[in-house]
């Protein structure tokens, strides 16, 4: 019955986003033909005016686009966007299938990494190489859409950033300095706990909180973006010292994690962040807005996961939360791209870092929240990828999955670190073919 | 004498003649039977046959026979995640028959000898059963929270400290934890059917089993459980039926992944993960999901078929 239901609404999100195409190109020709005698530079004005479609998962972000949309209409009167996003889940089907027949958006907000490359290699997508601005990216994070062929297929707009949250009137109530090596990160979490505050809100009990963790603070243990590089293109594996140190590392912070963790949810750790029971959080930029609404006064700041010398690099890892693309068969490729060239400009990126709070793409933004300034700087100058959600989401169960089960089994005494990597490689073996091999 | 004719004629008439009348009425099931079949026919048959392809996301591939089936059954990790999945289900399934049905009959009991105010007892057990399922899952896991919760809080209260764990994150306790938190959803519906089970014997012969002086268990034992066995049964299959499509409790308090570590899997919370897979729709497995939900189709039906066959035939045997 689900199926059937499923497939008759996108039947109907088909006609719909087909009809949608028709009135497009029927708009601007009707709009010529009527106003005659209104005098001939209103005709041509309204002539130009062409209506575009902009689609995306995100329904939670329509006011910000349409803020954004207007702004862009200072400069662009004549192109009329809509922001029309799909519900979250349905988004991936009822695009394909719009795709497939010949229609969509005009603006296509792709899926970061492999869903949304799968569409620009199969064509579906106009590439954006020519685009001014594009060269302002790093070539990481256009890897979110850069097909097989090597072309840039779409504009990245957000990062997701995880770092290391601390609270500040604990740190300075015990002398604590933000930690600029891995020493004093661990230094920081034995002071606190000597004080009976829990160094770490954490819990073992969601399992994405362990592949977010790990993702955050592996990177110093296995040596970040170099180790990444080298296990796509096959020099080496997750059974490696590098990865199963990053693991045994994990099992070390445990001494620094709350009492009965194991049974302890994302929720128990926001609570206990936010009411001062703990003085760390290993987290991402989005809990920021949540964690400002429970408690408006939590003197709350980021710092960066410290190397373990003094002299190397501290990190936040990143994933891109999306690209916009523009769809091959769009009748209005030219407007389409003034949009997408609009998305490059630092004026969106303000935009977007004030509206959505969440880091920009684009470097050099200032937003009005200094966090996400912070957050935006560090994700623009020393990122690492999220390697689980980058290049490892595949597999079924994913591997990233299997980090996150295995993990669990770790921190209950059943797996040991070296098994935990077995695991993983187990899952990578079953689909993931190295680059270079 | 044109009277007896017309009688005649009509008596003629009656058994297998053919009508109009008679006829159409065999029309009128039609609109059911459609409903029947779209909605229940129709997706056991597109699930076994969706079982019998290969799917490359939402999209049918190729016919590939029985592969899935040897995939859920040969290929790590399946075939382990199977196994401990059903388990579970087991586990489930017998949990629920000695705690909730047990106490539901003694229950069910009390209020049948005549207590005061038994129709306020029996409107408090089946409360808990209004509630969603989601909202039950929220007030346990609220209740079972390892640092917070009203469980731990009342245990260090009463000097159990060393009592105290985190019963969602210790496989140990977690799964225990959930069958119990669904016991006490579904105690009132068997409480119900036991009772409507004790009201139907009768009177009399209780009556007389007294005069001849069977008290207590023994009355229990040979009198009222023998006269009561169709409750006893629809119980049963109900609970099992229940046990093995366990689900909705299982993901609203420990998510898609039978956390901690599968400790709480079961078959349909497997299925759900396999089948659709996170969140995003990536790693979506139609043709083995569709394999698990036929073999699980199969366990329910065979076995709940196997245990009324067994059921009657001991009734005849009587």
């Amino acid at each position: 019955m689900k199926r059937m239901f499923k497939s008759s609404m996108i039947v109907a999100a088909a006609a719909a986003l087909s009809l949608a195409g028709c009135s497009q190109s029927g708009g601007p020709s009707q709009a010529g033909e009527t106003p005659k005698d209104n005098g001939g530079q209103k005709t041509e004005q309204q002539q130009a005016k062409v209506k575009l479609t902009m689609g995306s998962w995100r329904t939670e972000d329509r006011d910000a686009y349409e803020k954004i949309i207007k702004e862009f209409n200072k400069q662009n009167p004549n192109i009329e966007i809509a922001f029309n996003p799909t519900k979250n889940t349905e988004y991936n089907t009822v695009l394909n299938t719009a795709l497939q027949t010949g229609s969509g958006p005009d603006i296509i907000q792709l899926r970061p990494y492999a869903a949304g490359i799968a569409l620009a290699d199969a064509g579906y997508l106009e590439p954006l190489d020519g685009v001014k601005g594009l060269d302002q990216f790093s070539k990481e994070t256009l890897s979110a859409a850069t097909g097989k062929d090597g072309k840039v297929y779409g504009i990245p707009t957000v990062f997701s950033s995880t770092q290391i949250f601390y609270n500040k009137k604990l740190f300075a109530k015990f002398g604590i300095q933000e930690p600029k090596t891995w020493d004093e990160l661990l230094k920081a979490a034995d002071t606190l706990k000597q004080n009976k505050i829990a160094p770490f809100a954490f819990g073992s009990k969601e399992g994405w909180i362990l592949s977010l963790t790990h993702g955050a603070l592996g990177p110093q243990i296995y040596g970040g973006t170099d180790f990444v590089k080298n296990i796509t293109s096959g020099k080496t594996n997750f059974k490696s010292k590098e990865f199963t140190d990053s693991i045994a590392m994990m099992q070390g912070l445990a001494k620094y994690f709350p009492d009965n963790y194991s049974g302890v949810s994302m929720d128990d750790m926001r609570n206990m962040f936010v009411t001062e029971q703990a003085g760390m959080m290993v987290m991402g930029d989005w809990e920021i807005a949540v964690m400002k609404k429970m408690n408006p006064d939590l003197d709350m700041d980021v710092f960066p996961v410290p190397p373990q010398k003094a002299d190397g690099k501290a990190s936040v890892t990143t994933w891109v939360d999306g690209s916009y693309a523009v769809n091959a068969k769009s009748a209005h490729k030219a407007e389409a791209m003034k949009f997408i060239e609009f998305m490059t400009t630092k004026e969106f990126g303000t935009l977007v870092a004030n509206e959505l709070m969440k880091p920009s793409t684009i470097p050099g933004v200032e937003a009005k929240d200094p966090l996400v300034t912070k957050i935006s700087k560090y994700a623009n100058s020393i990122s690492t990828p999220y390697m689980m959600v980058v290049h490892f989401a595949a597999g079924n169960p994913t591997t990233k999955a299997t980090l996150e089960t295995s993990m669990q089994g770790m921190y209950l005494n059943k797996l040991t670190p070296e098994q935990v990597a077995d695991e993983v490689q187990k899952s990578a073996d079953s689909w993931f073919k190295p680059a270079a091999k | 004498m044109s009277q007896g004719t017309a009688l005649e004629r009509k008596m003629k008439r009656q058994p297998g003649a053919w009508s109009w009348k008679n006829s159409f009425i065999h029309l009128f099931p039609i609109p059911a039977l459609a409903v029947y079949a779209l909605f229940i026919v129709y997706p056991i048959a597109a699930a076994f046959s969706y079982s019998l392809y290969d799917w490359k996301g939402l999209q049918k591939g190729d016919f590939i026979g029985i592969g899935n089936f040897v995939k859920l059954f040969t290929v790590e990790p399946f075939n382990g995640l199977f196994w401990n999945a059903f388990g579970h289900n087991w586990y489930y399934f017998a949990l629920e028959m000695i705690v909730q049905n047990g106490i539901a009959f003694a229950l069910a009991y009390i209020i049948f000898s005549k207590v005061k105010g038994a129709e306020l007892f029996k409107i408090a057990y089946f409360l808990p059963r209004l509630l969603s399922v989601i909202v039950v899952g929220f007030l346990w896991k609220l209740m079972l929270n390892p640092n917070y919760g009203l469980v731990n809080v009342t245990l260090k209260k009463l000097g159990l400290d060393t009592w105290t764990r985190p019963w969602l994150g210790d496989p140990e306790t977690a799964l225990t934890s959930i069958v119990l938190a669904n016991c006490w959803f579904g105690i009132g519906f068997s409480v119900l059917i036991f009772l409507a089970g004790l009201q139907s014997i009768s009177q009399e012969v209780l009556e007389a089993a007294r005069i001849d002086g069977v008290r207590g268990f023994r009355m229990i034992r040979s009198m009222i459980v023998p006269m009561m066995m169709q409750s006893v049964v629809i119980i049963t299959v109900f609970t099992f039926i229940h046990a093995f499509e366990a689900f909705e409790l299982v993901y609203a308090m420990q998510g898609s992944q039978g956390e901690p570590y599968h400790s709480t899997d079961t078959l349909a919370v497997f299925f759900y993960r396999i089948a659709f897979g996170g969140s995003t729709g990536d790693s979506v497995a139609i043709g083995l999901g569709s394999a698990l939900a036929v073999v699980l189709f199969f366990i329910i039906a065979t076995l709940s078929a196997l245990f009324m066959f067994y059921v009657r035939k001991k009734e005849m045997d009587h």
